[in-house]
């Protein structure tokens, strides 16, 4: 049962055909399962209790939660050596709200240290595999909710997402990711990565889903200034609206295969699948547009995130100090003690981003560096914002191909590729809405394709998601492994 | 030749506490050239000058200052309960002045 949706195991739990406690149990055996072969879990939470049932449509739903959100009492690491002791003493909001409503947590998922990372190769616990190939990656940093939601250890899983890290992995694993609007759901309790960039998100394995539990987690919060009353947003409710009439673009050079030098193969029948996809809103009464953007822009959008989440990153880890939370270094004087435990805490990947971000910020190089990149983001957002005006949603086929081996082959995309890998950047720059869905399968491996819309655009965004949804035979798939 | 230099690349890394193998220090240097070069062609980019640059995702904040009201405070023992060492009410350092 815990492999169906919200609503089948909601109905199952009023009807008695199943408890609550029987579900955790089914959650938590399938967690033991999952980890033995692809490693996704951080902390399994043995102890977890079924709960009552309620008109909440999450009662009693086991759940898991990406290990940068702060759990009371429970161990949240950021998958960093630098935490791998830390036990906060709070809930985070959106956790809080999940709980409040009656969902039960039962694992804490892996994640590319403290979010920094696309791979799910980066955490303290090791690399995360793909539940349909373990050769391959979940991609990152939700690499062990996308992992578990799709391996169908529960309906729904917390991701956080600055760069693409909800988004990319669900594509990569088959299943739904979906970022709101920035500041729809409180980040307070979220371990900040670049708090311009950050945004809770959610995967499931349908939009539905993706819908009821956003529903549930957003809302103001005086923890968090940038929350927002979305008390007029209802997401659920917004999903069967009819989309006949509604418009979609995409971006020309990212989506016509002829602008690619030697493209491979799995780049074709990816291109060619989404053409596909297209063909089905068409169907739909959704009208698609081609639209150009300068491929200059389109190659900087990589280098504007690095620069601009590295240097909000120095910032916010610089209170990893060992002292007041995080093992202590047994050095003799306070300054040795703080270096060593940053040496030996940190990866060889996130000291490499700080130096990044700390390069950028220097006095000299800001405005070289730091403002330029925070200008070309205004541009792009812009950009967007004009196409927003005669479109519903930005639609897009989701990297490259398929999830890469985790054999280091991502250094083999194609300078030309980057800024297909890049673009769902685009969606933290200007904190649009956004949402990625399975559309299919090249060699045997599933890929997603992605709509962005406006900011607080979210209703029209999960309503296109899920009449696209309608339409493929992908909703509620559960990871089969097929190499 | 490059002007980034594993000196430089060291002495940032100092700057954050932290130090960097000699392998980690190249990752570093790698990553800088690229970065580097990527940036020389934002800057070249047709009208980025004449934008102001954009610090946060959203531009239309409505930020609700709070009313000053002394609200409950965490328990001493919550505060204290992460850190390796505690005396009393305070966490343990190493003496700072020597």
């Amino acid at each position: 049962m815990i492999d169906k949706s919200i609503l089948e195991i909601h109905e199952a739990l009023k009807d008695g055909t199943i408890t609550s406690e029987e579900l955790v149990g089914e959650s938590l055996n399938k967690s033991k399962e999952i980890q033995e072969k692809y490693n996704a879990f951080v902390t399994i939470i043995d102890d977890a209790k079924g709960t009552g049932i309620t008109e909440s449509l999450i009662s009693g739903i086991p759940f898991g939660v990406k290990d940068n959100f702060s759990t009371k009492d429970i161990l949240t690491t950021g998958s960093s050596n630098t935490l791998n002791n830390y036990v906060p003493i709070f809930n985070a909001t959106a956790v809080e709200k999940l709980l409040d409503a009656g969902a039960v947590i039962t694992n804490k998922t892996v994640l590319d240290e403290f979010g920094l990372g696309g791979t799910g190769t980066t955490g303290h616990t090791g690399i995360v595999k793909n539940p349909w190939d373990r050769t391959r990656m979940c991609a990152g940093s939700s690499s062990g909710s996308a992992c578990a939601v799709a391996a169908g250890v529960y309906p729904f899983a917390l991701g956080s997402d600055t760069g693409d890290s909800v988004r990319k992995p669900a594509a990569y694993c088959g299943i739904v990711g979906y970022k709101p609007t920035y500041g729809m759901i409180s980040r307070f309790g979220l371990f900040p990565f670049a708090s311009s960039l950050d945004h809770v998100g959610v995967l499931t394995r349908n939009v539905e889903d993706a819908a009821i539990v956003t529903d549930i987690m957003k809302g103001k919060d005086s923890h968090d200034m940038t929350t927002w009353d979305s008390s007029n947003i209802h997401l659920k409710e917004a999903l069967t609206r009819d989309v006949k009439g509604k418009t979609l673009f995409y971006i020309k050079e990212l989506c016509d295969i002829n602008n690619y030098d030697n493209p491979s193969k799995e780049l074709v029948e990816h291109l060619d699948n989404f053409h596909k996809t297209l063909g089905l809103c068409k169907e739909l009464g959704i009208e698609v547009f081609e639209e150009s953007i300068d491929q200059k822009i389109l190659n900087a959008i990589g280098s504007v995130y690095v620069v601009i989440s590295c240097a909000e990153a120095t910032s916010n880890l610089s209170n990893l100090t060992g002292i007041i939370y995080g093992p202590r270094s047994d050095k003799k004087n306070i300054n040795e003690m703080m270096i060593d435990y940053r040496t030996k805490g940190f990866s060889p990947l996130i000291k490499r981003r700080l130096v990044i971000g700390s390069y950028v910020l220097q006095k000299e190089n800001q405005e070289k560096y730091f403002k330029n990149a925070q200008k070309l983001r205004r541009m792009i957002v812009n950009i967007m914002k004009e196409f927003y005006k005669a479109y519903d949603g930005l639609i897009l086929p989701v990297s490259c191909g398929p999830a890469k081996l985790l054999d280091g082959s991502i250094d083999k995309v194609s300078r030309e590729a980057m800024a297909l890998e890049d673009h769902l950047q685009i969606g933290n720059f200007g904190g649009f809405p956004s949402i990625t869905i399975p559309n299919g399968f090249v060699d045997n491996l599933p890929v997603g394709v992605n709509i962005t819309g406006n900011c607080y655009d979210d209703e029209n965004i999960l309503n296109l998601a899920y009449a696209l949804e309608s339409k493929m035979p992908y909703k509620n798939q559960i990871a089969k492994e097929v190499n | 030749m490059s002007k980034f230099t594993k000196e430089m690349v060291d002495s940032y890394a100092n700057k954050l506490l932290f130090n960097l193998t000699e392998e980690e220090n190249q990752m570093v240097l790698d990553e800088f050239e690229v970065i580097d070069k990527t940036i020389d062609l934002i800057n070249k980019i047709d009208g980025i000058d004449k934008l102001e640059p954009m610090t946060h995702a959203l531009d239309d904040f409505a930020v609700d200052l709070r009313d000053d009201i002394s609200e409950e405070s965490i328990e001493l023992k919550d505060a204290l309960g992460n850190a390796g060492a505690v005396e009393g009410r305070e966490i343990e350092v190493p003496k700072v002045v020597e």
